[in-house]
């Protein structure tokens, strides 16, 4: 079935290609390119504002660029069918209205891609929502936010994971739980893209890395690559981002 | 933190929003553009020799009948400042609310309203200040001496500060719902539907006589020659009536704001 | 994918509490207002029929039915939801035929509920209160009243579309419709091209100008126009 398997491989694999964005006058993003492979977790790190963000939101087909290309699987996000079976992906917290419930929010999501709606009940399970899955979002905490986000990600079996900073708001184990959800959907052979500004919890989990300061990328390449000659990660990030002043403008 | 400094905070914070100021225009631009429509079409009337085609002829209630558009106004600015703190940023679940971040800067509950309160009605007064000369300005100079002024400096003062009275008491009506309700939905559905002319209120005069106690009904007299209402309270026992009214408002809100979490 | 995005945005006005609200305030001010106005009558000692009666529960009956046409679009910008919506339903076009259909559907049900109820509170309360009744005229405006209802929710969804805020557009349909209309009908005749005034033909027929047929057309056109830059900023736009 190597054919097939070859075929998974297209699908979830990311591309983005000399993206650039502007608001007004303001370059937030400066020819942006990098790939994200099937089997592997490819951090973005980057300070806040530096353009990871602006980045997710032209993948993930919500905003667009005012040049380049980002694709899934050779496929610009909004010409896929049912997108949320092949990317999952979590921006800013739960993205639900506060007055829904936990599970409705998930059933309208479910129905708009064709998921079977067992899948609510499943996903609610997976990320420990199940005794909450009747409650208001707008009563749920910031940690229990970012597990309804999560669910809403994990939904449709996708092939690759999209998340913006998916530990913030997390608590210890939730972080320890994540980390095995990551390498698990890399090890069955998924694409794991996320951005974070947290060094340390990057270090324990990906196997690639992408540097963004200023919206340019200054750095890619394997993990073991960009730290080599450096104790430890956040050393390198700050000499990365620093060190190059043409990053900034 | 001081009173000035709280004042402040909070007027500085009211400006900032942008809905404040799409009811600070829809109070003024508004009222403008009817009154030019009302001032226009009153004179081509005149003009045409036909001044009966119109309900009247006077400048002042050519500028007058746009009073209503400021209750509008009025109530966006009582709702958003209230409903600004409740409204959920980026992180939609937790406490992504600005009233977290207001009440730890402030935590002296009632200072914090009596600022919002004394904030609104400055606000009121202002636009009607700029408002109601504007407009009467306008239909003057529209009108002009076409047609015979038939109000007096000393009434058209009088219906001015009663009209501004009007909106200040309908905003922090608006307010106290709002800040009673955490939902900015209410207030302007049923604040801004109930002062324009299809009025449940008024329907209610049919059914009762007490309907003439509702706020919206007691006040209406502060706008005296517009819509005026057979029977019900005079202007005066009327204003005190609706500020009763919004004083048992504000106080519910108040008590229940100071004892809820936030 | 086109009769998913409609049950999803269905799924998702059901269980918004807001819009069950709505619809229970769309039926009790039918319900209210109906006996309110036969209570006038047979206090007044007028004579009145059902259907007028009902007709003139309609401008208080679209209060809430303009609550019900914001709130589908609106209630994706209060909050972060319609980032959500937009990934789930990345082509916008459809996403936002299937909202509109869904737009449809809610005012369409909440303004045969309210009509429904004033009707029946119009007759329950007439044989109570032992109004005079007069043969009714035109029973069909009471058809043209659910249609006058319908283009007025259709025109808070478009300009909810188009203002992307719940609120916001919420205070500017009420605004024109229940505050600058009546203002501007007492002013101007041209007031009549106004899209209330002229989809009030189909139920109210008093215009010299516009006719049942041509009034709602007027207001239609109004629709498409709204319709028109609030789709354009929806499909170009980034949210």
């Amino acid at each position: 079935m190597s054919a097939g398997r070859a075929h998974d491989r297209m699908v979830g694999m990311l591309l983005i290609d000399q993206l650039v964005k502007r608001h007004g006058t303001r370059t937030v993003l400066d020819h942006v390119g990098f790939e994200a492979h099937p089997g592997r977790v490819t951090a973005f790190l980057g300070a806040n504002g530096a353009g990871k963000s602006s980045t997710l939101r032209i993948l993930l087909g919500l905003d667009r660029p005012d040049g380049g290309t980002a694709l899934v699987g050779g496929r610009p996000y909004r010409s896929l069918r049912d997108p949320l079976r092949t990317v999952g992906s979590m921006l800013d917290g739960s993205g639900a209205h506060r007055a829904r419930t936990a599970r409705d929010h998930l059933a309208w999501l479910a129905r708009s891609n064709g998921i079977d709606r067992r899948r609510v009940g499943e996903v609610l399970d997976q990320v420990g929502l199940a005794s909450s899955a009747r409650v208001r979002v707008g009563r749920l905490s910031l940690g229990m936010g970012q597990r309804l986000g999560l669910a809403a990600a994990l939904l449709g079996e996708p092939q690759a994971l999209v998340l913006d900073e998916p530990v913030n708001g997390l608590d210890p184990e939730g972080i320890r739980w994540m980390r095995g959800l990551l390498r698990d959907q890399a090890a069955a052979g998924g694409t794991v893209l996320l951005s974070s500004h947290l060094m340390s919890e990057v270090a324990d989990v990906a196997d690639d890395l992408v540097v963004i300061a200023g919206g340019r990328i200054v750095a890619a390449g394997t993990l073991a690559e960009l730290t080599a000659g450096y104790d430890r990660l956040e050393d390198a990030f700050f000499a990365l981002t620093s060190g190059d002043g043409g990053a900034r403008r | 933190m001081s009173v000035t400094g709280l004042l402040a905070a909070e007027l500085r914070k009211t400006v900032t929003l942008p809905a404040a100021w799409a009811g600070i225009g829809v109070a003024v631009l508004g009222s403008i553009a009817l009154t030019v429509l009302n001032a226009v079409t009153t004179r081509s009337a005149i003009d045409a020799g036909t001044p009966e085609r119109v309900a009247n002829t006077s400048a002042f209630e050519a500028a007058f009948a746009a009073m209503p558009l400021g209750t509008v106004g009025a109530v966006v600015l009582g709702v958003v400042m209230i409903s600004s703190e409740y409204a959920a940023n980026a992180a939609d679940a937790g406490g992504g609310r600005q009233i977290t971040a207001t009440l730890t800067a402030m935590p002296r509950r009632m200072s914090l309203l009596a600022a919002k309160v004394t904030v609104l009605v400055l606000l009121v007064i202002a636009v009607a200040a700029v408002t109601l000369p504007t407009t009467v300005g306008i239909a003057n100079a529209v009108i002009g001496g076409a047609a015979t002024e038939t109000v007096t400096p000393e009434q058209a003062l009088l219906r001015g500060l009663g009209g501004a009275l009007y909106w200040a008491l309908t905003g922090l009506i608006a307010a106290a719902v709002t800040l009673l309700t955490r939902s900015g939905l209410i207030a302007p559905i049923v604040l801004i539907a109930n002062n324009s002319v299809v009025s449940v209120s008024l329907l209610l005069t049919n059914l009762t006589p007490l309907a003439h106690w509702l706020p919206d009904l007691a006040g209406r007299r502060l706008f005296a020659g517009m819509d005026t209402v057979d029977g019900g309270l005079a202007a005066g026992p009327g204003a005190l009536v609706m500020a009763a009214w919004t004083v048992v408002f504000l106080i519910v809100a108040a008590v229940v704001f100071r004892r809820r979490d936030a | 994918m086109g009769t998913r995005g409609l049950a999803a945005e269905l799924d998702k006005l059901r269980t918004l509490p807001a819009i069950g609200f709505a619809i229970v305030g769309a039926v009790l001010t039918g319900v209210v207002i109906a006996g309110a106005l036969v209570a006038s009558a047979a206090a007044a000692g007028t004579p009145a029929s059902v259907v007028e009666i009902v007709l003139a529960a309609v401008p208080f009956v679209q209060v809430p039915i303009i609550v019900l046409g914001v709130l589908p679009a609106g209630q994706e910008y209060d909050g972060r939801q319609i980032a959500t919506t937009l990934v789930a339903m990345p082509d916008r076009a459809r996403a936002l035929a299937g909202k509109t259909m869904a737009a449809t559907a809610v005012v369409g049900l909440g303004t045969a509920l309210s009509v429904g109820a004033a009707l029946t509170t119009g007759v329950i309360a007439a044989g109570v209160a032992e109004v005079t009744l007069t043969s009714a005229t035109a029973p069909w405006r009471l058809a043209g009243a659910v249609g006058y209802l319908t283009i007025i929710g259709l025109l808070a969804h478009v300009v909810a579309v188009a203002l992307r805020q719940l609120v916001p557009a919420l205070v500017a349909t009420l605004a024109l419709i229940v505050v600058i209309s009546p203002l501007s009908a007492g002013l101007t005749e041209h007031a009549r091209w106004l899209p209330d005034r002229a989809a009030s033909q189909l139920y109210a027929d008093t215009d010299a100008l516009l006719t049942t047929a041509t009034g709602p057309l007027g207001a239609l056109a109004w629709i498409a126009a709204i319709g028109t830059l609030a789709a354009v900023r929806f499909i170009r736009l980034d949210p």
